[in-house]
């Protein structure tokens, strides 16, 4: 019955070839639109920490004055992290920083390049699972007595060692000879969760020191660093000593046990930091003073997702109602214009169920042709992004769902469209039209 | 006459056709102000003057990591040699590129007690020397620029100037000159010398954008992270990058010379989700006109099909043709006039709330107005062509099948 509803509905459709095709193009271009923008969103606001979204949190702190900042700021002080990577309550904590240093090989032909660097803890590895391909993460004495070790990326690797076990080896950076610990397998999650405040999409660094070596090198930082009072910052120890906040901090939770041990340690900390003259704000209590945020939450507070794509969403949502406005109209008159066919059917034996099922299934069909077509002007939209906007390929890429989504899209909105013109034909009166005949 | 009752009677006959029409006129207004409103927005923000000469502006870091180098010396060498190439026009180190997205933000106060002096607002502090100006091509309508003496090296050295551009001079000073006006940051004094007609900062995105200072420090020293910015003719730089990497190599290997950037480039960039935004939402709007026009073409063949009779009836009874077009037209002006106004109303609503959800400013009411206007053009567009058509039948055709 199904097949013989497909052909009849075919056969309806090719019947009025322009009204069909006006049709799938209503809808399609409606779903080329909302697919284009519900791609972009939902690989930009994709949390790739997965199940332990939770699980790994970072700490911002209200440590600045009266009638200063409004918000929390994601990145805290110097002084802070120092504190927070000294509390032995935490399991796992790492704090981080983004740097550069310029890489040299022992090929002289080949000019320095300036790589980005993250500077971090031992830990940071295990808070964000990152795989190994060789090596390890240096020890973890490496974390209060700092040594020039260092962990390269995968690409890096590729580059300057051939892709072989290079643990052991050295590289230069800004000169000094830094010992190869490990060596990570090709690991870029996007958006970029541990520091989307540099580009949320950027890539992945490839080189990751040891956190203490900062203060003896004097790492510039490449990322923000914000002040809400006046301080000289004129040398790196002023930096170190500075209100100013320039760092991250991480740790991993396993339960919430663990988190309430962490607020009554940090609300313990803010009043100790009060009475050594921080934290000024007295319009905060302690318990105010602090934040834990979770992936998820965190990502949401760094605006991993534009305001603009957000709108787009919305607007595309709309634009898709129209078009399904556009096909209901366009379907009542087409079956309005069946009716006397309905009519005889109806006469000679057909249910109202018959029909209206029947016609389901045209409207169905037109709606998958519309799906089909959407996700054509979806791909060729964000291919159009991809080379004229420079959008990243991990946001622009079709993501896997919506070979279901689109269809499941299309054909509801068809369906939704079909019912009330399917409804009204299947009533038809068989005599009214039988009399006309 | 244009016969509104009879045509609004048979309107109300057969409701769901009209009521469909309706809803997709009130929906696709509501859209359109707002989309076209946003547009508007982001267009008029992308064609702001940066004050700069964009076209003859290169810009490129250097990145000294031999701890050998002396950073005060080398910077005054790498600019002299900088100078010295061909179809340079200036050049100069500066701490930041204006429409770059990444730089300083400070700001001074009125008066050397921190807690009674008031604090002018945040701005871009440029640091550069007596050539800066010139390598920028920005314009200054008071004052003068840096004096070579004037120049210094560290953050903390007495005898800070400072020229300040005119948006901020405004919004601190009011119609007072601020040339002479001695401004502080903490027990540091910066005098105003010299106000500049426009110059931005790195956000394009910041309320504070046209206001900058900058002060006369050569930021080559003291600092391994350099920015030269170079002046040359469109035509000369794309070449120029290569000489310039060649001639810092040869004078000292030990650094990592890149970035290279236009300033053309930097305004591309920076701008790109706003010409992103701009961009799609036009392609909505003509679409959503598009999808439109093609359904109201659609509805009003059929329903000529459906009163063939109808209007044959009228013609024999000596309905002229332009009464038979006229019908078609107030009909579906009197949808069109009806969806326009609850839309702009709804578009209104829309509009309030992504201003309360977003950083979005309110949507004057001028954009649902003009939408309705385009609206009725499409209207008439989409209508004209079948409505002729159907003024074509011949009275003849009434009477054939009775």
């Amino acid at each position: 019955m199904f097949l013989y509803y497909c052909d009849l509905a075919w056969r309806s459709i090719k019947k009025t070839p322009m009204l069909s095709m006006l049709m799938v193009l209503a809808i399609s271009i409606g779903i080329g639109i909302t697919i284009t923008t519900l791609n972009v969103y939902k690989t930009m606001s994709y949390n790739p920490a997965g199940e332990r979204s939770d699980n790994i949190n970072s700490i911002q702190l209200w440590s600045q004055g009266l009638d200063t900042w409004d918000d929390f700021q994601s990145n805290i002080t110097y002084t802070d992290v120092i504190n927070l990577r000294n509390n032995n309550e935490l399991g796992l904590k790492a704090a981080t920083f983004r740097t550069g240093l310029a890489m040299q090989s022992d090929d002289p032909n080949i000019d320095p390049i300036l790589e980005s660097v993250r500077v971090t803890d031992s830990d940071f590895f295990s808070i964000f699972d990152v795989p190994f391909l060789y090596g390890n993460a240096w020890d973890k004495t490496v974390d209060s007595q700092p040594a020039y070790q260092v962990v390269i990326g995968e690409k890096l690797n590729q580059t300057f060692f051939d892709g072989q076990n290079s643990v052991g080896k050295t590289i230069y950076l800004n000169r000094k000879p830094y010992q190869i610990v490990g060596v990570i397998k090709e690991w870029n999650p996007q958006p970029k969760y541990y520091d989307p405040l540099n580009g949320a999409f950027n890539d992945a660094e490839e080189i990751f020191i040891p956190f203490l070596l900062a203060e003896q090198e004097e790492f510039d930082v490449w990322g923000n660093t914000s002040g809400w009072k006046f301080e000289p910052m004129l040398t790196y120890q002023d930096r170190l000593n500075s209100e100013k906040t320039w760092l991250q901090f991480w740790t991993f939770l396993e339960n919430e046990d663990q988190k309430s041990q962490l607020e009554s340690w940090l609300s313990r900390y803010v009043e100790q930091q009060r009475n050594f003259g921080r934290f000024t704000d007295t319009a905060k209590t302690p318990a105010e003073s602090f934040q834990i945020s979770n992936i998820e939450l965190w990502l949401e507070n760094n605006d991993v997702v534009p305001e603009d794509n957000k709108v787009l969403v919305g607007l595309s949502v709309l634009f898709l109602s129209v078009c399904l406005v556009n096909i209901l109209g366009l379907l009542l008159t087409k079956f309005l214009k069946r009716a006397p066919e309905v009519g005889v059917r109806r006469a000679i034996g057909a249910s109202r169920a018959q029909i209206f099922s029947q016609y389901m299934v045209e409207v169905g069909i037109i709606g998958f042709i519309g799906g089909i077509v959407g996700l054509l002007w979806a791909w060729g939209a964000l291919s159009m992004l991809h080379a004229e906007f420079n959008m990243k390929e991990s946001v622009t890429g079709l993501d896997a769902s919506m070979w279901i989504i689109t269809p499941l899209i299309a054909i509801s909105t068809a369906i939704i469209a079909g019912i009330y013109p399917a409804w009204v034909v299947c009533r038809t009166k068989p005599s009214v039209y039988l009399k006309a005949q | 006459m244009l016969h509104i009752k009879p045509i609004l009677s048979s309107l109300m006959r057969s409701k769901s056709g009209p009521v469909l029409l309706l809803l997709q006129i009130i929906l696709s207004v509501a859209i359109v102000a707002n989309a076209s409103f946003i547009i508007h927005e982001r267009l008029t923000m992308m064609q702001r003057e940066s004050g700069l000469i964009e076209e003859q502006i290169l810009s490129f870091n250097v990145y000294n990591f031999d701890p050998a180098i002396d950073n005060v010396q080398q910077n005054v060498i790498d600019q002299q040699i900088l100078r010295g190439l061909p179809n340079v026009i200036a050049a100069s180190s500066t701490n930041m590129m204006p429409l770059s997205g990444s730089g300083w933000m400070d700001r001074y106060v009125d008066g050397p007690d921190q807690d009674t002096a008031e604090s002018t607002p945040g701005f871009a502090l440029y640091l550069g020397n007596e050539h800066l100006l010139e390598t920028m091509g920005a314009k200054l309508v008071e004052g003068r620029n840096f004096r070579p003496e004037e120049i210094n090296t560290q953050l903390d050295q007495n005898g800070m100037v400072a020229m300040v551009s005119q948006p901020l001079a405004t919004a601190f000073w009011g119609d007072e000159s601020p040339i002479g006006k001695t401004m502080y940051q903490g027990k540091q004094t910066i005098e105003i010398i010299g106000v500049i007609d426009k110059l931005q900062g790195a956000w394009v995105n910041h309320s504070n954008f046209e206001y900058s200072v900058i002060q006369n420090i050569d930021f080559g020293g003291g600092f391994k992270n350099k920015t030269y910015i170079v002046r040359a003719l469109p035509e000369h730089i794309p070449a120029l990058e290569e000489t310039i990497v060649k001639a810092f190599l040869a004078e000292n290997p030990n650094r990592v010379v890149d970035g290279f950037s236009s300033l053309i480039d930097m305004k591309k960039e920076t701008y790109n989700n706003h010409r992103l935004m701009a961009t799609l939402l036009s392609m909505m709007v003509i679409l959503l006109l598009l999808i439109t026009a093609l359904g109201l073409t659609g509805m009003v063949m059929f329903n000529i099909q459906r009163r063939t009779k109808q209007i044959g009836t009228r013609r024999a009874l000596g309905a002229k043709k332009r009464d038979i077009v006229n019908y078609f037209m107030v009909e579906n002006y009197l949808i069109c006039i009806a969806g326009g106004i609850i839309g702009g109303l709804l578009s209104l609503q829309l509009g309030q709330q992504l201003m309360s959800l977003y950083s979005l400013p309110m949507l004057p009411i001028s954009y649902p107005i003009a939408a309705i206007v385009g609206l009725l053009v499409v209207t008439t567009l989409a209508v004209i062509v079948p409505a002729m058509k159907a003024a074509k039948i011949s009275p003849a055709m009434a009477t054939r099948s009775v």
